[in-house]
């Protein structure tokens, strides 16, 4: 096992935390089993397509994810370079062939403009370039502003998509098929608000980078399994050896790896929190058991936690206050993909609240990918962890 | 001929020759003038979206100014640049959403308002009045931060309509958009907007007192659905006329001038004096470009900060810009005939597709592909937005859709209102470059395959 530079020993002696960092490190072996064994696999391409759904079907619902060593072949024939690069690089996986002996369908979400083009991209080809193998598409058109009417819509769209994904499965799917997945989904959550304490609370026993693995293995692996281990790994966390750098909360660009967390730790920092969707806002609210599948769904992914796509400046100012709370941060890190732009607009009014308030900031826009490719990162990052220590 | 030819050059160098274009633009500032008066007197004054459902406003007699409209003054005024410094200086980045940014950006702007030494005005036409109203949709993840933003920095109250994506997508759109609009969408769909208006008319009235009176939206539809039948007419004129008795120079301006006005007797009858101006022309065989020889199709915004752009291939190669989304999206797509049925599911069934003709596949491509026959154009000059997510819309699909039909396509990145990046000599040069190594061809071949 290759392991990267945030993982401790520590982690790594623990049998739970190995087998969540092998499916995190080998994203495809779960979903490649199911397919050997005759059962279904739906691909999930922005943040809210409910799982519970997919689960109900029982079918196996994994998260797209960038390869950053694939030559974007398919891509830059297809997408305007406007497109961040994360979503051009899953774009490729999509595109090339590599999903469609993978999934059986492709579930995508409007959590981000850039993930509604692909939607339209991808109907196209469909259209006009029917020889493509492209797994057939299904787009749950949600609408995050909070109001009645919205809610109302939300609901209409939700029972729409449940249709779609009885016609994957090849029936219907009972209310409490969906409440016993939504069960299995909220004890996952709850397992990793557990885990949580133990990365944001007074005393850090689990890094940053751990905490990603330890979250992001669940997009790639059985529900009821990743709580196990998660329950497994916090249980072993409580022994880990207590972290003590400057506390920092990322915010920005979805982290669909550990590399940026392993960058900010190396300089004696620890990643407490963060808001994007590899981390902490995916088991931000749980399912209402009380509410009917479509309503508990539609409340799940409609009012959790703003996201720096869907939410208006004033919203994600106040989020961001609630997250720098919730984990005790002493300083924000603000990291975009270039062409990734929605959150730049966020960006002044947060670091202005946020200063207020005696958090340190640092900015970090127009980011290539992958973090890698930006020369001198880490020494700009250093430097913000020794200024944060010197405050603190 | 001649003697229009010889129309006076403006500052920018481009020749216009309608009299509407200078009436429509004579119009702008007058109105502007009388909303800067009414704002004085206290009245509220709304600032929109381009893609927002301005029918409402117009039918509750809101004063209102476009956000794209105004951007292009801005660009016109060569503002652009002190902008996007004053959003740098203030934290923002300066190389986004350029198009939807600047009118945030001059809120920033302290001289705004104030007079140069030699008693001009510093801000565009005075500065823009202080909204009491910023309406947007939610049609890219930027749009409701800047606007959000905007509303802060003026002190107006902020609202935002949501989008939907169309499941259903029947290619002939603009076929159907005027009499079948029912059958254009999903009905669902059709119904949440109607919903959504039904929640912006009770947010204007509360915040403006004003009543909505729904007779006024059938007044105000049927004056719009007038003004568009006139563009209609134009376009299908300019499209038989060979050559064409005007350009993209004149049409562009007058017709996006007015459409902003659009829903008010002064609309309907520019609209109409246009079109009686240009079928003069039409019948005196008068040609825009004397020896026109190639038909150019312009997709994309204006190239606000260089319009004499479109006018130097004239002399040269005798090819002349003669199609723009402005003129042909007024043609196909605001009319909705049956607006006594229900006037708000009529408005419900134009302003829901706007954005999705322009920027969805497949309905802008085959759109084009349409626009392109029916205009007998030779060659595509396709502008794709710098910095703008909004208006990312399927480019590959726009420019195979074209070149298999035998319509090259010269596509190329730029921004419609910031200067900064753009080389008219780089740009003149591949445009050329394109007339002669792309549409020449073409229209040789073609008309051998005539003959």
């Amino acid at each position: 096992m290759i392991v990267k530079m945030g993982i401790r020993e520590c982690a790594l002696k623990s049998n739970a935390f190995r087998a969540l960092y092998t499916v995190y490190t080998h994203r495809d072996d779960t979903a490649r089993r199911w397919k050997s064994e005759g059962r279904k696999v739906i691909g999930e391409l922005g943040c809210d397509v409910p799982d519970e759904l997919i689960m109900a079907g029982g079918m196996l619902p994994v998260r797209v994810y960038a390869d950053p060593e694939k030559p974007l072949v398919e891509t830059d024939k297809y997408l305007e370079y406007a497109f961040d690069p994360v979503v051009r690089a899953q774009f490729e996986k999509i595109v090339d062939g590599t999903y469609a002996e993978l999934f059986d369908a492709l579930a995508i979400s409007n959590s981000t403009d850039v993930v509604i083009r692909i939607f339209l991209y991808l109907r196209e080809m469909h259209r006009v370039e029917p020889h493509k193998a492209i797994p057939p598409v299904e787009f749950i058109d949600w609408l995050f502003t909070r109001n009645r009417l919205h809610q109302v819509r939300n609901e209409h769209t939700i029972a729409l998509f449940r249709k779609a994904v009885e016609g994957w499965a090849g029936r219907e799917i009972t209310d409490e098929e969906i409440r016993a997945a939504a069960k299995v989904c909220n004890d996952d959550r709850q397992a990793l608000r557990e885990m949580e304490k133990l990365r944001s609370g007074s005393e850090v026993r689990i890094s940053g980078s751990e905490a990603l693995v330890i979250i992001g293995s669940a997009f790639f692996m059985e529900r009821e399994e990743h709580a196990r281990l998660v329950r497994e790994v916090t249980r072993d966390a409580s022994e880990w050896p207590v972290l003590t750098g400057p506390r920092v909360f990322v915010t920005g660009s979805d982290q669909e790896s550990t590399e940026l967390y392993d960058l900010i730790e190396q300089t004696g920092a620890v990643v407490v929190g963060e808001d994007h969707n590899w981390g902490d806002r995916f088991f931000d609210r749980d399912f209402p058991m009380e509410y009917t599948p479509v309503r508990g769904i539609v409340d799940t992914y409609m009012l959790r936690e703003f996201s720096s796509k869907k939410a208006f400046v004033s919203q994600r100012v106040e989020a961001i206050g609630r997250w720098v709370s919730r984990t005790n941060a002493e300083a924000v890190v603000f990291y975009t993909n270039r062409y990734e732009e929605a959150a730049s607009w966020d960006y002044p009014k947060q670091k202005e609240s946020l200063e207020g308030r005696g958090i340190r900031t640092a900015c970090f826009a127009k980011m290539q990918y992958p973090v890698s490719a930006n020369e001198g990162l880490s020494e700009q990052i250093a430097a913000f962890t020794s200024a944060v220590r010197e405050v603190s | 001929m001649a003697e229009e030819r010889k129309a006076p050059a403006t500052k920018s160098g481009v020749v216009k020759k309608l009299q509407a274009t200078a009436a429509a633009s004579a119009y702008q500032k007058q109105w502007f003038a009388g909303l800067l008066e009414r704002v004085k007197n206290g009245e509220d004054f709304g600032y929109l979206n381009a893609d927002v459902p301005m029918e409402i406003l117009r039918a509750m007699d809101i004063p209102f100014v476009v956000n794209q409209w105004w951007a292009a003054i801005c660009g016109a005024k060569r503002m652009t640049r002190k902008y996007f410094g004053l959003l740098r200086d203030a934290g923002y980045r300066d190389d986004l959403c350029s198009y939807c940014a600047t009118a945030f950006a001059e809120s920033l702007d302290p001289d705004d308002h104030n007079y140069d030494e030699a008693g001009k005005p510093m801000g565009p036409w005075g500065g823009l009045p202080d909204p009491t109203l910023a309406i947007t949709r939610l049609t890219c993840d930027c749009q409701s931060k800047i606007f959000e933003l905007f509303a802060m920095n003026h002190g107006a109250s902020f609202y935002a309509m949501e989008n939907t994506v169309p499941r259903k997508v029947p290619l002939n759109w603009f076929e159907m958009a005027p009499d079948h609009w029912e059958d254009l969408y999903d009905k669902d769909r059709l119904d949440t907007a109607v919903e959504e208006l039904k929640e912006l008319i009770r947010f204007l009235e509360m915040k403006t007192g004003k009543m909505f009176d729904i007779n006024q939206l059938e007044r105000v539809m049927n004056l719009i659905n007038e003004q568009e039948s006139w563009y209609k007419k134009i376009r299908d004129l300019i499209a038989e006329c060979h050559p064409v008795p005007v350009t993209v120079v004149d049409t562009i301006n007058a017709v996006m001038q007015a459409q902003w006005q659009r829903g008010t007797e002064w609309a309907v009858g520019h609209a109409k004096g246009l079109y009686e101006e240009i079928k003069a022309l039409a019948d005196k065989g008068e040609a825009a470009v004397p020896n026109e020889k190639y038909r150019l199709m312009w997709i994309g915004r204006g190239l606000w900060h260089d319009f004499a752009f479109y006018q130097r291939f004239e002399q040269k190669y005798g090819a002349v810009f003669m199609w723009s989304m402005y003129l042909a999206m007024g043609a196909d797509a605001y009319i909705r005939n049956h607006v006594e049925d229900d006037p708000l599911r009529a408005l419900a069934a134009r302003y829901i597709g706007m954005e999705d003709f322009l920027h969805m596949p497949p309905w802008n491509n085959q759109w084009f592909l349409q626009q392109a026959r029916q205009n007998d154009i030779d060659g595509v000059v396709y502008m794709i937005p710098e910095n703008c997510m909004q208006a990312v819309e399927g480019s590959y699909f726009i420019i195979k859709t074209l070149e298999d039909a035998g319509i090259p396509v010269l596509s190329f990145h730029a921004d419609p209102v910031d200067p900064r990046k753009w080389s008219a000599e780089t740009m003149t040069g591949l445009v050329e470059e394109f007339i002669e190594n792309r549409v020449m061809p073409v229209r040789e071949a073609k008309e051998k395959e005539e003959k």
